[in-house]
């Protein structure tokens, strides 16, 4: 195409042009090199359509001028003139800059700060150590110093922290935090004796800190100081420490058991039905689930689910109860698996009383009698646990 | 031209097997369809109207007749036509070449 490129930028206008030598001009114009395009011819012959770029414009009058001819232009087509138009409406055109300087003011200040990765570390310490870096909001984006040297200056104010990234996305600033892993502090203990906690025959005693006073196979007292935590004789020179180790002893312990010999147990069917209700303040109305219960025995799990707004529950909700079907079993032992179940109970009752390193090391059945259709027993058991108790030392101050 | 320039171009132009149009200013002319045409060493239009068009040529001059026809574009020694063309006619070639 022989169009001008950018005849849109750079502006151009079409022309109606009259007068006999029509064709002259054209020539002319061809001949001078003035590009010029689409020339459509009237229909009637007397005048004719074209374009040429406003750049040629005020060489085409001394042309006119020469074939004779008139023109007037009929329509502006680009930029140029669209800027003029532009330049007319002044508030438009500062409401437009007005609007991409305000776009680029508030795309270079910083809105968001984000923390991420802190566990132990408040984040509120973080942000502060941050705003006294200048990293807070509503500061300007190239008022900030290098993520590179902000990383390093936040990990020297939050020594807690072994590493901190800090990475700007658009208007939102993220810290990264890893945290360092500190060993746990141990709970500050004041000084102490460890004593036995029952009547027992020490097994093995292994005295971490403090003074052991009993010997293994030493049969002691409840109450008795099995590790000391005075250090020397108890005079001037004695030291006070906090007494630490483990006591291992042979504990008895005696059980009365009593298993019935019919066991019920109840099981859910899985059957159920739903109710549904709308909770309005104090008041539930029920929407769904109407009817009578099919069930002959059930529970009914109540779930409430009431709307919240912020951690604000708000007196509208939603409640469902689930009716669920229950069958009741019946179960006839033998009177040896009761006495196993009995021996079972009384066994795990005892790992959760002493201690789950506990040992039973034997057990012995005193006595044993069936009445009223259950299994009553006597057990002994002898068992090895830990016994050592905590016990504080009072330092007397009148001394 | 005189007889003897013109017997020597057209005896280059044998021996040389160029285009004619390079050497003796004959116009080529495109034409696609009926819709465009494109004339190049023209040597200016002579008459322009919706129905017919004339340019000279070096030689006589090249008339053409269509509807709705215009000058898409003009250039020195280029010509672009467009609209629906009927008749392309050779006028005033006087002596052949």
């Amino acid at each position: 195409m022989k169009i001008p490129t950018l005849s849109g930028v750079r502006g151009c206008v079409q022309i109606t042009v009259r007068g006999e030598g029509v064709n002259h001009l054209i020539n002319a114009l061809a001949e001078a090199g003035i590009p010029i395009w689409d020339i459509r011819p009237d229909s009637n012959n007397e005048t004719a359509d074209m374009k040429l770029l406003l750049r040629d414009f005020h060489a085409l009058r001394p042309l006119l001028k020469r074939t004779g001819c008139r023109m007037h232009v009929t329509r502006r087509i680009g930029l140029p003139f669209r800027l003029v138009k532009l330049y007319k409406r002044k508030f438009f055109m500062a409401g437009i800059a007005a609007f991409f300087l305000l776009l680029f003011v508030l795309s270079s200040l910083v809105w968001n700060i984000n923390v991420v990765g802190n566990e132990k570390l408040a984040t509120e310490d973080i942000l502060k150590a941050a705003k006294e870096e200048g990293v807070r909001p509503y500061q300007w984006i190239f008022r900030l110093k290098d993520p590179d040297k902000l990383s390093r200056a936040l990990s020297l104010k939050l020594p807690d922290a072994s590493w901190i990234g800090v990475e700007r996305k658009g208007t939102t600033i993220t810290i990264q935090v890893v945290e360092a892993e500190k060993p746990q502090k141990e709970p500050l203990a004041s000084p102490r004796h460890l004593v036995s906690k029952s009547d027992a025959v020490i097994t093995s005693i292994y005295a971490e800190q403090g003074r052991p006073l009993v010997q293994k196979n030493t049969r002691v007292k409840k109450g008795q100081v099995l590790i000391s935590g005075i250090l020397g004789d108890g005079e001037a020179r004695s030291q006070v420490v906090v007494a630490k180790g483990e006591v291992k002893g042979l504990v008895w312990h005696e059980y009365q058991l009593e298993v019935p010999l019919v066991q019920k147990r109840k099981i859910y069917t899985g059957e159920r039905k739903d109710k549904s209700y709308l909770v309005l303040g104090n008041r539930a109305i029920q929407l769904w689930g109407y009817g009578k219960e099919p069930f002959a025995k059930s529970e009914t799990l109540t779930e409430r689910d009431p709307l919240t707004w912020r951690s604000i529950a708000l007196p509208i909700g939603w409640m469902t109860e689930k009716v669920m079907e229950v069958a009741e079993t019946k179960e006839t032992l033998q009177p040896e698996e009761a006495k196993k179940l009995g021996l079972e109970a009384a066994i795990r009752d005892i790992l959760a009383k002493y201690g789950n390193d506990s040992q039973i090391i034997s057990q012995k059945i005193l006595h044993e009698k069936r009445e009223n259709g259950k299994v009553y027993m006597k057990v002994l058991f002898e068992v090895e646990e830990k016994i050592a108790e905590e016990l504080p030392i009072v330092q007397s101050q009148g001394e | 031209m005189t007889r003897i320039s013109r017997r020597l171009r057209k005896w280059t132009n044998e021996v040389l097997d160029l285009p004619q149009d390079v050497l003796l200013d004959l116009p080529r002319i495109t034409l696609v369809g009926n819709q465009e045409l494109t004339v190049e060493n023209h040597q200016g239009v002579r008459h322009f109207s919706e129905n017919k068009m004339i340019l000279s040529l070096h030689q006589g001059a090249l008339e053409i007749e269509g509807d709705e026809l215009m000058i898409r574009a003009i250039l020195p020694q280029e010509v672009m036509i467009e609209g629906i063309i009927r008749n392309i006619k050779y006028t005033g070639m006087g002596e052949s070449s």
